[in-house]
């Protein structure tokens, strides 16, 4: 009777502390999400934002641009860094939406796939210092970070070949070869009206 | 009299713009061979599908409209210029339409146009994830449209007949360099071509000193060419040039831009080495003021924000914008929203002037010109200068655009007229975004912005902005660009064709 009792003990302290840490868990990861800022935010806000820490994530795309001992590298985090319209991705009635972002170059090295036409960027999460008109950089808006950290690695993806584009193909070809004969045909008549 | 265009005349018509449309279609040639070398197949088969029907289209209107022993007159040139435009980007929006990134017709005819015209506003959506094929595309044609679709038809399809000067003056470019217009048209092609192998080399080497790779450098290095020397604005990334966070790639393509914008008789002259045209030239005089009040007004509008304090700033954030807007190419520093936010009124309404005067005449460029600046301005002077003198004296005034131009009454009328239509065009884009609710600062500069062929944009120009604002900006680049003539007789023709009276091609 007491064992059984212990054991049931057991259980519910193991399920409350089983409860507390996935409690703490959520929390911690809400309160990472809260401190993302999203790029469109920044952009339209930048008095709020100047000279603050901010967090963001998003796909790096494009190009590292090494400098010296930094590199800039630009991350999107528009509905297309996650789902590219060239990965299937939908037309949500938007440009991309980015910004560049000037770190180590050891750390910009670590994004080993770049957002593209043939590939889905790395996702990356990075904290730094925003500026509104970065004074060490001509004016530029960008963000100054330390530390970037991959949240997931980019990949390459394969297009599926569109059979009904080259069905089309195909059939202007025989509108051409007709209309090819009959611009034939005519020149011959008019030689023999000449 | 009206009298209505004969059924010859349309066939004509028909005919000339068939091969503006195989023009098209082979200038889609090159950005196929891109799609092939990168492997992406499906631009590929966009381009292969865009080509078969410019073909297509050219073999019908040649079976169809063919008139044997009529050569063009002014008014089918005029026709061939402003329909062949619109037919041209209907034909030239189907890549850009296959490849997803669009989701209307609309919307890909408006980058088309934008293309073209030399805009460089864009509507396509995920930009930073386009093919390489279809990135060479939009840059291709706004290259292509900066020299004149026309003159590309000229310079390969119009050879030998003797109504080519009509459809290449219709295009907004009144000047022969050559006697002959085909070599005339050679010629910009020629002139052109050089440039873009010296301003690519340029850019391709700053490229790899900002860290770019060697493939990627090679095609942005074109990319960036192409948009800057067209006045286009185009770029390859959604950032423009801030993408690449680089004071020397923002001086050379200020630099092409700049020199993009001039007249292409100032051009070859200075080939022709008649360098002290550069310092005469009523143009580069013209713009060298308007360049400077307007830069007198930024500084004044910046000096209220405190945004760019210093002087670095000043010249990549405020003068490089300036600039770009004046000579109506649309390459950009900051993000759109800047434009009103940090820039604020004064600045931004500088920005606006700037695009609204825009560059020079016969050049890549759109907005007033500075040819009319200067004819306007020496004609108002003359006036005043009537006015102060005595009754019995006789008050001349000229400009020189190569040679000297003395001014009288018709030129006054003529330049007035375009002035007037670009005011028109100006304003109705701006009211008709202020009624959809944007604020005035922002409708207007867009608008401007559009009429004036510049391409910078304050967010009015963005996907989801009304269907009617759409179709209001391909008119107003259109129109723009053509520089009115061309457009007023399209319209001459559809009211002659409903209107208009008896056979109508003889009298002509």
């Amino acid at each position: 009777m007491s064992a059984s009792r212990s054991r049931r003990g057991y259980l519910t302290f193991a399920m409350a502390c089983l409860l507390a840490m996935a409690l703490t868990c959520a929390a911690a990861r809400n309160a990472g999400a809260a401190d993302t800022v999203s790029i469109t935010s920044l952009i339209e806000d930048m008095k709020k934002y100047d000279n603050r820490q901010v967090t963001i994530e998003g796909e790096a795309i494009g190009d590292i641009l090494v400098r010296g001992d930094n590199a800039w590298i630009t991350v999107n985090d528009d509905p297309y860094s996650r789902r590219s319209i060239e990965e299937g991705g939908e037309l949500v009635g938007m440009s991309n939406v980015g910004i560049g972002v000037w770190l180590p170059a050891d750390e910009a090295r670590k994004v080993k796939v770049l957002g593209g036409y043939k590939n889905r960027g790395a996702k990356v999460r990075l904290t730094g210092v925003f500026h509104r008109a970065c004074a060490e950089h001509g004016g530029d808006t960008d963000i100054h970070a330390l530390r970037l950290e991959i949240l997931r690695p980019g990949h390459p993806f394969k297009h599926s070949f569109q059979w009904d584009k080259l069905g089309a193909f195909l059939l202007l070809c025989v509108a051409i070869a007709l209309l090819w004969y009959w611009r034939a045909v005519k020149r011959r008549k008019w030689a023999k009206e000449e | 009299m009206i009298l209505r265009p004969t059924r010859e005349d349309l066939k004509l018509i028909g005919w000339g713009i068939g091969r503006v449309i195989l023009g098209v279609g082979l200038i889609m040639l090159v950005p196929l061979a891109v799609a092939v070398a990168c492997t992406e197949w499906n631009t590929v088969l966009d381009f292969l599908v865009g080509i078969a029907a410019c073909v297509a289209f050219w073999l019908l209107m040649e079976n169809t409209c063919r008139v044997r022993g009529r050569d063009l007159t002014w008014f089918h040139g005029l026709i061939v210029a402003s329909a062949g435009w619109l037919v041209a980007m209907v034909f030239g929006a189907i890549p850009h339409y296959l490849s997803g990134h669009f989701p209307s017709f609309l919307d890909a005819c408006f980058d088309l146009m934008s293309g073209y015209t030399t805009t460089g506003l864009f509507l396509l959506q995920d930009l930073d994830h386009v093919s390489n094929g279809l990135n060479m595309w939009r840059h291709l044609l706004t290259y292509a449209g900066g020299q004149g679709i026309i003159v590309i038809a000229l310079t390969f399809l119009f050879a030998g007949t003797s109504g080519a000067f009509k459809i290449y003056a219709s295009e907004g470019k009144e000047e022969k360099l050559l006697p002959n217009v085909v070599r005339t048209a050679r010629a910009i092609w020629m002139i052109s071509l050089t440039y873009l192998a010296i301003g690519s080399v340029f850019l391709f080497v700053s490229l790899l000193v900002e860290g770019m790779t060697v493939g990627r450098g090679f095609l942005h290095s074109v990319w960036l060419f192409m948009g800057a020397w067209s006045t286009g604005g185009f770029a390859p990334q959604n950032l423009n040039l801030l993408y690449y966070h680089s004071f020397i790639i923002e001086t050379i393509t200020l630099v092409i831009f700049v020199i993009g914008s001039f007249n292409f008789a100032l051009h070859y002259a200075v080939w022709t080495r008649r360098r002290t045209e550069i310092f005469r030239n009523i143009e580069i005089r013209s713009f060298t003021i308007t360049a400077l009040i307007t830069t007198l007004i930024l500084a004044i509008g910046f000096s209220k924000f405190h945004v760019y304090t210093t002087l670095t700033e000043f010249f990549r954030k405020g003068f490089y914008n300036l600039i770009s807007g004046h000579t109506t190419t649309g390459n950009s520093t900051v993000y759109a929203t800047s434009f009103y936010k940090e820039f604020g009124f004064i600045a931004m309404w500088g920005i606006t002037m700037a695009m609204a005067i825009g560059a020079s005449a016969c050049s890549t460029g759109g907005g007033f010109k500075g040819l009319r600046m200067g004819i306007f301005t020496k004609s108002l002077w003359g006036d005043i200068k009537s006015l102060v003198s005595p009754e019995s004296a006789v008050v001349r005034e000229k400009v020189h655009h190569v040679k000297d131009i003395w001014i009288d009454e018709p030129l006054v009328k003529a330049t007035m007229l375009v002035l007037i239509s670009y005011v028109v065009i100006y304003f109705i884009g701006g009211l008709l975004g202020v009624i959809y609710g944007y604020s005035p600062s922002v409708a207007f500069f867009d608008a401007v912005s559009s009429g004036s062929n510049t391409g910078l944009s304050a967010g009015l120009t963005t996907p989801l902005m009304p269907s009617l604002l759409k179709v209001w900006y391909i008119i107003e680049m259109w129109a723009g660009r053509l520089e009115f003539m061309s457009v007023f007789a399209l319209f001459g023709l559809a009211a002659a064709t409903i209107i208009g009276k008896g056979r109508g091609a003889k009298a002509r």
